[in-house]
């Protein structure tokens, strides 16, 4: 489980097929058919098709969680990504609106991304002493208040030539295209982390930096790329965004950041690093998903749901504690 | 031990620098536009920052025992929120049961946090996190798509016009602001419980084994950012003459600012309430003098971004430099 407590308290080995039940991402899935039942009970059209049409619109947010799983395993945290979304998102539809092909808007969406992701890197290998949450704090205001200036004083872009932006939002069957793409990174991600050494390496250095450096994991290369991809991903995220709004504006992507972090630690990744699995992040941001779409559909108040949604967070961190604790309690009495 | 010289003293304190920075802003804005250090701008900096200026106070506590609260905007709204609209519709009309009522909720929704992050064990970051999501989306459905305008507000939005807490010439918010202030930094530096805030953030086992008690602290702690949320709640509710769910949103990202600027270590242990009040003060004076010298105010944002990696920045290098140099002094 996803406790600290789990491991210490057993010197006996569990049985395995126990362990694969209650371990987190059992418990995940469970709550995620749980929700799906719900969503069907509440609402008539909870479809399998209406949850795919309404799908396109969250999945966007899914991009930034694969990174950022990476980046807690890590111990650290980026804050900027919501603002990084905004930027490239802003800058794809300037180009665009500057007459360059879609090829070339691609590019650009995602060079600035991947360019913001690499500044945070930068600083944070270069000072090693400073903690992320400040550093991405600062970029957080410096990239939005960059793509404020790009944008004027109206605050807002629209794209005047949608037709590239309107090829990737299209569908095959009833998946649309995105979908697809969110699944293959899901893979690409699951198995860097659990099988490559650069996954590896991640925990390591999440777990015991010192060590992890002494043992002669590159730390800083491991670092900065992780970040690097972080931004290229908000840039994939910008990409899709655009192709479902057909613009941006200043309060593009606020709060996207915290949507990703609360799937990550929903999914048992925890903020301290060296925890957790993509699968339990994977698991955790389609029961997010579904759920979000479920609720909406019975017309809830989207503030309800992200009190809904801030409950399931605090108690997903908080039980694994609480019964950890009571655990020891019985143990030492 | 050698007594060190008064130049040296200046550039080793934090606080000591940032007047210097403080003063240099001051003189060359004033230079470019002398209508700046006039008493009623500096009055208007004053009344218009008293929440990031409260607000930097608690997060000093919180900072100091190596935690970290993102969740005191949502806290702020849903506090102003509910004593805006019970002015709405009637059911409170003094002032004095208003800021109570603010306070009350405030506490209570810090006691929350303080619950979770100290019995609970939880990562401040992430318990607060599902707190900002919890308390924000609460101010919505109390409010239920309404919000408090100023005419709706009463007398309760005079509190921020009127002065009679400053004898009749301070205005009444920026008393506030300094009462906080006078009680945090008696609290701070000669009580028991100030004390126990940067023992429990400098080693929070060291704190458990001398008979302080860690959970304890880290509860009142939460308490009372919270309580102070409450207050800037009510507060903000005067001050803008409006209470809408949405207000301040955004608002923890400049109060963590303002302390780190001020000199408040991340890690918990370090910083002061002088540094809170100065960090604030740098913020608060950028905002206002970037239009003054000619700076788009669509920039401002960039400005206060960049300033705050560069403080950081700077902060590391010196001190890299500093142990170095004490390296080489212990070679001779």
């Amino acid at each position: 489980m996803a406790g600290k407590s789990g491991r210490t308290i057993s010197a006996t080995p569990e049985k395995v097929w126990k362990k694969q039940i209650f371990s987190w991402e059992g418990i995940l899935v469970v709550i995620f058919l749980g929700v799906i039942i719900l969503c069907k009970i509440l609402s008539p059209n909870y479809t399998f098709a209406n949850v795919l049409r309404e799908m396109p619109k969250y999945l966007s947010e899914i991009f930034l969680l694969f990174p950022m799983a990476y980046i807690l395993m890590l111990g650290e945290i980026d804050i900027s990504v919501g603002s990084i979304v905004c930027l490239s998102a802003t800058a794809g539809c300037m180009v665009s609106n500057a007459g360059v092909p879609f090829g070339g808007v691609v590019l650009a969406i995602l060079l600035v991304g991947a360019v913001c992701g690499a500044v945070n890197g930068l600083i944070l290998t270069q000072f090693p002493e400073l903690p992320s949450m400040i550093v991405t704090l600062g970029t957080q205001i410096v990239f939005r208040g960059i793509a404020e200036i790009a944008l004027g004083s109206g605050g807002s872009v629209s794209l005047s030539n949608t037709e590239g932006f309107w090829m990737i939002a299209g569908k095959a069957g009833p998946f649309p295209y995105v979908f697809f793409l969110v699944i293959l990174s899901a893979v690409v991600f699951t198995v860097i982390s659990s099988k490559m050494k650069y996954g590896r390496s991640l925990y390591a250095i999440g777990s015991n930096r010192q060590t992890a450096f002494y043992s002669g994991i590159k730390v800083k290369k491991v670092i900065f790329t992780a970040y690097t991809v972080m931004g290229l991903f908000a840039g994939i995220a910008a990409l899709f965004l655009t192709s479902a709004l057909y613009g941006a504006n200043t309060t593009t992507g606020k709060g996207f950041e915290m949507d990703a972090i609360a799937m990550a630690v929903f999914g048992g990744i925890a903020t301290t690093g060296g925890k957790g699995r993509m699968a339990g992040g994977v698991i955790s941001a389609f029961v997010i998903v579904c759920l979000r779409i479920g609720l909406g559909q019975i017309n809830m108040n989207s503030q309800l749901i992200l009190v809904i949604i801030g409950i399931l967070l605090v108690c997903a961190v908080l039980l694994p504690n609480i019964t950890g604790s009571i655990k020891i309690r019985k143990k030492t009495n | 031990m050698e007594k060190k010289s008064i130049w040296k003293r200046i550039t080793d304190s934090r606080e000591a620098s940032l007047v210097i920075v403080l003063i240099l802003l001051c003189a060359a804005v004033s230079i470019k536009n002398p209508a700046f250090l006039t008493l009623n701008n500096i009055a208007e900096i004053l009344k218009n920052n008293a929440v990031t200026m409260i607000l930097a106070l608690g997060m000093l506590c919180v900072l100091l025992i190596g935690g970290i609260d993102i969740s005191i905007a949502s806290t702020l709204a849903f506090a102003g929120m509910s004593v805006g609209l019970l002015f709405k519709f009637g059911y409170l009309e003094s002032t004095i049961l208003g800021f109570l009522l603010a306070l009350v909720i405030g506490a209570a929704c810090g006691l929350i946090i303080g619950l979770v992050i100290g019995k609970g064990k939880v990562t401040p970051i992430i318990a607060t996190m599902g707190f900002m999501y919890i308390y924000r989306g609460l101010a919505y459905v109390v409010g239920n798509s309404q919000w408090a305008g100023a005419d709706a507000l009463g007398n309760f939005k005079d509190f921020a016009l009127e002065s009679y807490l400053g004898f009749g010439v301070i205005n009444n918010v920026i008393m506030v602001t300094v009462i906080c202030y006078v009680i945090f930094f008696i609290i701070m530096k000669w009580t028991k419980f100030g004390r126990s805030i940067y023992a429990v953030g400098s080693n929070a086992e060291a704190a458990e084994i001398s008979g302080i008690h860690v959970a304890r602290v880290k509860i009142a702690v939460y308490t009372i950012m919270g309580l102070l949320s409450g207050l800037c709640g009510a507060l903000a509710t005067t001050v803008y003459a409006s209470a809408q769910p949405d207000m301040q949103t955004g608002k923890e990202m400049d109060v963590i600012a303002a302390c780190v600027i001020g000199g408040v270590s991340m890690s918990g242990g370090k910083g002061s309430v002088a540094g809170a009040l100065l960090g604030s003060l740098v913020l608060a004076v950028i905002a206002k003098a970037l239009p003054l010298v000619g700076i788009d105010s669509l920039a401002q944002n960039t400005v206060k971004g960049v300033l705050i990696v560069v403080v950081i920045i700077l902060n590391v290098i010196t001190k890299r430099v500093m142990d170095r140099r004490n390296l080489e002094g212990r070679e001779m």
